[in-house]
């Protein structure tokens, strides 16, 4: 191997169907950033509906019904909700905007699920409305409890969300949670849900976990499972065990260049390879003494298992308790099985498109490429996912190949690098050239976008098919009758 | 052979000659040292007493407790060390991968505790390596902690510098071999070995074996992981070598079943990266050469990661009254009711309900009179014959109807005259309103 490929470490996103097709059509691309500006926002609502299906799919095979509900954190495009809400989906919201947002967008009351740290407004709406409430303690279920008597609300419907699951055999050991009622200690909880029996509906219990650990969900299976048990036995009548999500999503088309790319990363960090990274940054990975300590502190970009593959593993996975498959056990219960996917059902759901203003050398002898975005339109960094754009050249591209370079964001500010990894693309970018950040709809697109330093923000438009073309209109303009007009 | 206590037996094992016939070298002997021979069963024997002898003594009286961050063949030898002197041990782990040996473990009474696995939703600043947990989580209890640290200590090399090493010197009558390879795993055997060869005869190459990565061979680190192991040094290492899974279970394959060796996957990926390096060099050599390499340990602790990856080895006869053997026909032909037709029988001939769901789900709720007999139990008894009698009717559920249509169908087949299954199961009869009842 020479040295000159050596140099290159690609890690080349896994880019699919539509989103392909799009990010294929340059012309199209450079003419929509050319009105709109950089950076720039593309979702397509069609794709979110497909991969809802997939997960309905898996529900199929194991013969269970429930809810699927998106999980509106992940992104807060107007057009992926109402394309959800055309499809039948379901909503998990986290705040009051978000549930405005898609009571707005047409989801049915019985198909939003209301999470997350909870004010008075955000509980005195959820239960007018008639949505589920995914409790998370003692004392918000008593204040729901009040709300509901103090406006004779009708009976809500609760999910308990539980947490700090005992497991067997081996300790498996959690982070710990700010969320949730312990697992071990729910006489409490039981004890308010039978005083309020009038006002609050106990439809089941809840996990969520942090985690991309099969073994913790599996052991959290489990603990609903006894938990709805022991609801059981104290009166109450719960139908639903709510898994949450945490899916996963695989970013990466070849394994091997994730592989590499690691190694290589381990071997910058010990000092026998060039660095791989702005200023040498490890990852989390640090040289004692020529040996590596810490942990790579990144999303494991290339995965094997994820998304509704991951589901389907989960389900399969025995239970140590009862000996049986954990999908086995929910229908056996005759329970429903609600999931709550955010990042995995916006596979393949958008990218954002950054416009190159400059590309220089930095005297070191690493090429600079400045964009008009940061750190902030773009989350790869904050969210740990190392990946490459793709290259969108305006006219022809530059000669010399590949060519391996850092991206600096327009604020004036040392920290601003969209991503602190040296990405490699086919050929040196230069001025005017997009850089398309593909399948960035879950959490990487604008979650944390902000006026900072008055840079604009993006535009979001939503993209979809009428025949062989691709059409667009902004995100809040869209609707599911878009671009439909032939049909009824 | 007389011993004072089994820790006498750690060590002095056996170097044994592979036949040329098996591995076809031509020019070169090729020896197996057996370390699946210590008393506990692993190389790792070796190195748990070396690191932990001294540090016996009044550790009982303190207090103290044994931990290891290990998944396997250390924290066995320490379990059961730990065990004989009145310790507890704690085995702290990212993953127990072998099922074996998590049970194991827990039969010699180990507390084990599994790491959580990568957060979803990443923190990028949470950069803990899982031994920083361990001393946080074993420091809280209060007590104090005897941690061995095999990835660290001087003292795992040392129990091979003066052990493993001068006994392969020993037992080639003097000599070092001309080749020795060994799996990298805390890389003390290897480095300890190597230490002790190169004294002996600075020309012996060192060959190192590194797992594939994204392949997993238990006790063996790939090629990022050895990094994270303070005694590895690159330095130790002629070549450093990766070999897959596939290879591992072919090299212990040709151990188990030609060579009267017992081996584990580790001791099989050494035999076979051994025969993989060194036959290139056969060809070229005109004198003979002297190879060692390292048997970790046995074969029997592993049988569900090889029934996992190589599942034709453990290929069964088919079984007799199979519902995998129903055909779409039998399927399609399976007696079935609805749940109205279901009540008005159950009423008039009350036939013997059997519900196939798990008796923690039938617990809870379901159809008065019905007997409990999960599905796979179920399964397993007709493997043996039809387990009641003809003349008695037979309702058969399971949550959806599905399953029990199978069981209906092999029922039919079976012989009997009177079995039916529940069309859409209990979720159907709980629809339609009939009484489910919980006892």
């Amino acid at each position: 191997m020479t040295r000159g490929v050596r140099l290159v470490r690609y890690l080349q996103p896994r880019v699919e169907g539509d989103l392909r097709s799009l990010l294929d059509d340059h012309p199209w691309l450079h003419q929509v950033a050319g009105a709109l500006g950089s950076p720039l926002n593309l979702v397509l609502p069609d794709q979110v509906a497909r991969n809802a299906e997939r997960f309905r799919e898996v529900y199929r095979a194991h013969h269970l019904s429930g809810g699927i509900y998106f999980a509106h954190k992940a992104n807060r495009s107007s057009a992926l909700i109402r394309a959800l809400a055309g499809v039948g989906g379901g909503a998990d919201v986290a705040s009051l905007g978000e549930l405005q947002h898609v009571l707005a967008a047409g989801f049915a009351p019985e198909r939003i699920m209301a999470t997350g740290p909870k004010s008075r407004e955000y509980l005195w709406l959820a239960a007018r409305a008639g949505v589920i409430v995914n409790a998370d303690s003692v004392t918000e279920l008593s204040d729901l409890a009040g709300i509901v008597a103090a406006h004779a609300l009708p009976r809500v419907r609760v999910m308990a969300r539980l947490s700090g699951f005992a497991t067997t055999g081996t300790t498996v050991l959690s982070r710990a949670s700010r969320f949730g009622t312990p697992a071990t200690g729910t006489a409490p909880l039981w004890d308010v849900l039978a005083e309020h029996r009038d006002r609050l509906d106990l439809l089941g219990v809840a996990y969520h976990l942090d985690t991309v650990g099969l073994p913790e969900k599996a052991a959290a299976l489990d603990g609903c499972l006894s938990a709805m048990d022991d609801a059981g036995r104290h009166g109450l009548n719960p139908r639903a065990i709510d898994i949450g999500g945490g899916f996963g999503m695989n970013y990466l088309a070849d394994a091997g260049e994730w592989e590499s790319w690691t190694s290589e990363l381990t071997a910058a960090v010990l000092g026998r390879r060039p660095p791989l990274t702005w200023n040498g940054h490890g990852y989390g990975l640090r040289n004692e003494g020529g040996t590596v300590r810490g942990t790579l502190g990144v999303y494991p970009a290339h995965r094997t298992v994820a998304g509704p593959d991951y589901l389907d593993r989960l389900l399969r996975t025995e239970s140590t308790a009862h000996r049986r498959p954990l999908g086995e056990l929910v229908l056996d219960h005759l329970y429903e099985l609600y999931v709550e996917p955010g990042r995995a059902l916006l596979d393949q759901c958008g990218a954002v498109l950054l416009r190159v203003e400059d590309v220089g050398d930095d005297g070191r002898g690493e090429t600079l490429v400045r964009v008009a975005g940061n750190g902030t339109d773009v989350g790869l960094e904050q969210h740990g996912v190392l990946m490459d754009p793709l290259l969108v050249p305006r006219g022809t591209p530059a000669p010399g190949g590949p060519a391996g370079v850092y991206l600096t964001g327009n604020l004036c500010l040392e920290a601003d690098l969209i991503t602190r990894r040296k990405v490699f693309l086919p050929s040196r970018p230069q001025p005017g050239d997009l850089l398309a950040f593909a399948n960035t709809a879950g959490y990487l697109m604008d979650f944390s976008a902000g006026a900072a330093l008055m840079q604009p923000t993006a535009r979001t438009i939503a993209a979809y098919r009428s025949g062989d073309a691709w059409r667009w209109c902004l995100d809040d303009r869209y609707w599911p009758v878009t671009g439909r007009e032939g049909t009824r | 052979m007389r011993y004072d206590s089994v820790t006498d037996m750690i060590g002095d094992t056996p170097l044994v000659r592979i036949d040329a016939a098996v591995h076809g070298l031509r020019n070169i002997d090729l020896y197996a040292k057996m370390e699946l021979f210590n008393p506990f069963g692993s190389v790792k024997d070796r190195a748990a007493w070396n690191m932990v002898r001294h540090r016996l003594p009044g550790a009982a009286g303190r207090g103290e407790t044994v931990v290891e961050l290990s998944s396997g063949n250390t924290a066995k030898a320490l379990a059961v060390i730990a065990g004989m002197h009145g310790l507890p041990f704690r085995s702290v782990t990212n993953r127990m991968r072998v099922p074996e040996i998590k049970d194991l473990l827990l039969l010699l009474g180990a507390q084990i505790d599994e790491l959580p696995g990568r957060s979803e939703c990443l923190d990028p600043t949470d950069t803990d390596d899982p031994l920083t947990r361990m001393y946080h989580a074993v420091s809280a209890d209060g007590a104090g902690y005897l941690h061995t640290d095999q990835y660290f200590n001087d003292l795992n090399v040392q129990a091979h510098v003066h052990g493993t090493g001068p006994e392969i010197i020993a037992d080639l009558d003097g000599r070092a071999p001309d080749y020795f390879i060994a799996c990298v795993g805390t890389a003390g055997s290897s480095s300890g070995v190597a230490r002790v060869l190169r004294a002996h005869d600075p020309a012996v190459t060192v060959v190192g074996l590194v797992a594939e990565k994204s392949d997993f061979i238990p006790g063996i680190r790939d090629i990022d992981e050895v990094h994270e192991v303070g005694l590895f040094d690159p330095g130790t290492y002629d070549v450093i070598e990766a070999i897959s899974s596939d290879e591992a279970i072919d090299g212990l394959l040709t151990l188990v079943r030609r060579c009267g060796t017992l081996a584990g996957p580790t001791g099989g990926g050494a035999y076979q990266g051994a025969v993989r390096y060194l036959r290139g060099i056969d060809a070229g050599l005109t004198g003979r050469r002297t190879a060692v390499f390292i048997v970790c340990d046995r074969v029997e602790s592993y049988l569900s990661y090889l029934r996992d990856r190589r599942p034709e080895l453990f290929r069964q006869p088919a079984r007799a009254n199979s519902v995998h053997s129903l055909t779409g026909d039998e399927l399609a032909a399976a007696p079935t009711l609805d749940v109205a037709a279901a009540q008005a029988w159950i009423d008039a001939e009350q036939p013997l309900i059997v519900d196939l769901r798990s008796p923690f789900a039938y617990r809870a709720l379901h159809i008065d009179r019905s007997i409990n007999i999960v599905d796979d139990r179920f399964g397993e008894m007709l493997h043996g014959g039809l387990p009641f009698s003809r003349r008695q009717p037979v309702l058969l559920v399971c949550p959806v109807g599905e399953k029990s249509a199978r069981y209906a169908a092999l029922l039919t087949r079976m012989g009997h005259p009177d079995v039916r299954s529940l069309t859409g199961g209990v979720i159907a009869w709980r629809d339609a309103g009939a009484t489910l009842v919980r006892d």
